[in-house]
């Protein structure tokens, strides 16, 4: 019995200093912090600094938003939603709401804007006390300390780019995108034209038909398209695609 | 006396060495001299009070006179004692959290004065709590073992003298007596444990005694050790011993290690304290305490810890006395500022090591505390027969 607990002792006693080694560890983590601050941050007395492009919530530049729908279209929570709003001159115009009770922050809408109007901003303590205190209007997204910053790019490089020798990024994808029509399909019913937020298609006669009434067609001004589909969406005979036009 | 002086009254340069009923024999005692200084003051303006309304009544005359100074001066000075430890302890606490939490990398308290009032703030927290007992312990043992916990964790932490002018009573056994009470505290936990009435109590307990039983054999060892290098149990003789030589950390080196762990598993901290144990046995034995009981617990823990550390600062670290220097002019700050010292070692030791197991402690109690001990007094023995001290 003896000789079995006697195995206990270390054959080699200078390894049982291995004792030593923790503690050596924490002084010299002690003088790191007496000479520093420790790694904790006060939360409320002091921040963090934060970089330009923090996804905080989305931020809205109303004079530049031309309400596409795009930031709509691209929220993977559905948080935002087009609302008639008054601009500066009088005019009701369709602009985003955001609701911050859904809104994940993931900066989407930011990045997608095809007119760099939603932008991203760094606040981040959006706490209320009632949901709907959480639902930010057009106005009330607006951020006065936009710096350009905060207009998140959606910068992208192909593998079809790279493999052409042209590996510049692309400012966006979508901005290379345009709508194309299937000429057969579409009636001439000016439904693209009147939901197209910046007027770039115009609706252009091209001969008489068989009752002697004009054919209308409508002609996209690449230059002004934002690509932002909505002439897509609202197409009744799905005459319009989107096409990439490289 | 129709009308009298209030100077009449107080005699504030009356030397108390010079009253007939001075307590410490021939030794001058800085904190009676305090608080002899501070009833001359209270006690004369009272009986100059009364005596503006009763000319010459004999309340007045008793109140100066030296046996009722005497008395009203011990009990000032008893206060000045537990006060002066009592901030001492509060310190150690401060330091403990504060230098934790920069060994891990955190700020440790924060609340006021650089996080020393937290601890007055908790402290304040524990006493307003409703006192509640549990329906199935043992009324009478588990609050008398509490308060006899907590009594002899004070008693002892008062009987430590800070200098040779700061203490309560000049035993010729005082190292023995103080350890005596020391080891006191594990025999309360084990009847504390026994008397609630929950497992984990019971097995905190149990623990305490086990791990007494495992160091409290060495570390007496060691004290008589000490003792015997010194030629005397009297605190100050072993002080002045380690004055005229050297600090008995260089002879007793191997001792002065082992003492330091043997102190840390008296005091029950980290990394020997299997009787609270907080993350495996919910608060061990002080789990049915709740509120003040608790606080005060846990102040006698931080008293004992001091008391470990005066210990060692004592019998390793010459006490009050520098080398070379002597007593200086505040040999108490001398002595608290390395009782502090070890404290910090205590804590580097809590931050750095893990807690230990039941089996180890008793492992390493008998098998090398022991050993060591017994290998310190016979180094303690040659040189001592070689005519080196």
């Amino acid at each position: 019995m003896a000789i079995k607990y006697l195995d206990k002792y270390p054959k080699n006693l200078a390894k049982s200093l291995w004792v030593l080694k923790p503690q050596w560890t924490v002084l010299k983590l002690l003088a790191k912090t007496v000479r520093h601050r420790p790694v904790t941050v006060l939360y409320p007395y002091e921040k963090e600094w934060v970089p330009e492009n923090y996804r905080g919530r989305p931020g809205l530049r109303f004079d530049k938003c031309v309400g596409c729908g795009m930031c709509v279209r691209m929220c993977p929570t559905a948080c935002i939603k087009l609302v008639d709003a008054t601009d500066d001159d009088g005019k009701t115009v369709r602009r985003p709401q955001v609701n911050l009770g859904r809104c994940a922050m993931c900066g989407y809408c930011a990045e997608y804007c095809p007119v760099d109007a939603m932008t991203v901003t760094p606040e981040y303590e959006l706490a209320e006390f009632t949901r709907f205190d959480l639902l930010y209007g057009p106005r009330r997204l607006n951020y006065e300390k936009t710096t350009p910053g905060m207009e998140v790019k959606l910068e992208v490089t192909l593998p079809s780019d790279i493999a052409n020798g042209n590996p510049e990024r692309r400012v966006s994808l979508f901005a290379l995108d345009r709508p194309e029509l299937t000429d057969s399909k579409c009636i001439g019913c000016k439904k693209c034209a009147k939901v197209c937020p910046v007027n770039a298609i115009e609706m252009v006669e091209k001969g008489v038909n068989d009752k002697g009434k004009p054919i209308l067609r409508p002609v996209i001004d690449n230059d002004k398209c934002i690509c932002c589909s909505n002439c897509v969406d609202d197409c009744p005979k799905d005459a319009l695609k989107i096409k990439e036009v490289l | 006396m129709a009308y009298s002086s209030i100077l009449n009254w107080i005699d504030f340069y009356q030397n108390p060495m010079s009253n007939a009923y001075y307590p410490f024999g021939d030794i001058y005692n800085l904190p009676f001299d305090i608080s002899y200084k501070l009833w001359e003051l209270i006690g004369g303006t009272i009986a100059w009070l009364i005596n503006l309304i009763f000319p010459g009544n004999p309340v007045s005359i008793w109140l100066m006179d030296d046996a009722a100074c005497t008395l009203f001066a011990l009990i000032i000075f008893m206060l000045i004692i537990f006060i002066v430890v009592f901030v001492c302890t509060l310190i150690s606490l401060w330091m403990e959290r504060k230098f934790l939490g920069r060994m891990m990398d955190r700020r440790g308290t924060m609340v006021g004065m650089k996080g020393f009032l937290q601890c007055v703030a908790d402290g304040l927290k524990t006493f307003m709590k409703e006192n509640t007992i549990p329906g199935k312990v043992d009324k009478m043992t588990y609050m008398w073992t509490v308060s006899l916990v907590i009594g002899v964790s004070v008693l002892v932490a008062c009987m430590v003298p800070l200098s040779d002018r700061w203490f309560v009573v000049n035993y010729d056994t005082g190292l023995l007596i103080i350890m005596a009470f020391f080891a006191l505290a594990p025999f309360f936990i084990l009847v504390s444990g026994w008397a609630q009435n929950n497992k984990y109590s019971l097995i905190g307990g149990m623990r305490a005694a086990e791990l007494m039983i495992s160091y409290e054999v060495p570390m007496l060892i060691m004290i008589g050790t000490t003792a015997l290098l010194a030629g005397s149990f009297n605190i100050g003789d072993i002080i002045d011993a380690q004055y005229e030589t050297v600090w008995y950390i260089v002879p007793q080196i191997i001792g002065c290690i082992t003492f330091f762990f043997a102190a840390t598993a008296e005091s029950e901290r980290l990394p020997f304290d299997i009787a609270e144990a907080e993350a495996e046995l919910v608060e061990g034995w002080q789990t049915e305490y709740a509120g003040m009981k608790w606080g005060l617990i846990m102040l006698a823990d931080y008293f004992r810890g001091y008391v470990a550390c005066a210990m060692f600062a004592i019998m390793y670290l010459g006490g009050w006395m520098l080398p070379g220097i002597g007593d200086g002019p505040i040999p108490e700050i001398v002595f608290l500022l390395k009782t502090w010292f070890v404290f910090f070692l205590m804590i580097l030791v809590r931050a750095a090591l893990a807690r230990v197991r039941p089996d180890q402690i008793l492992n390493i109690g008998w098998k090398v505390f022991m050993p060591l001990s017994v290998i310190n007094l016979a180094i303690v023995l040659l040189l001592k027969v070689g005519g080196v001290f």
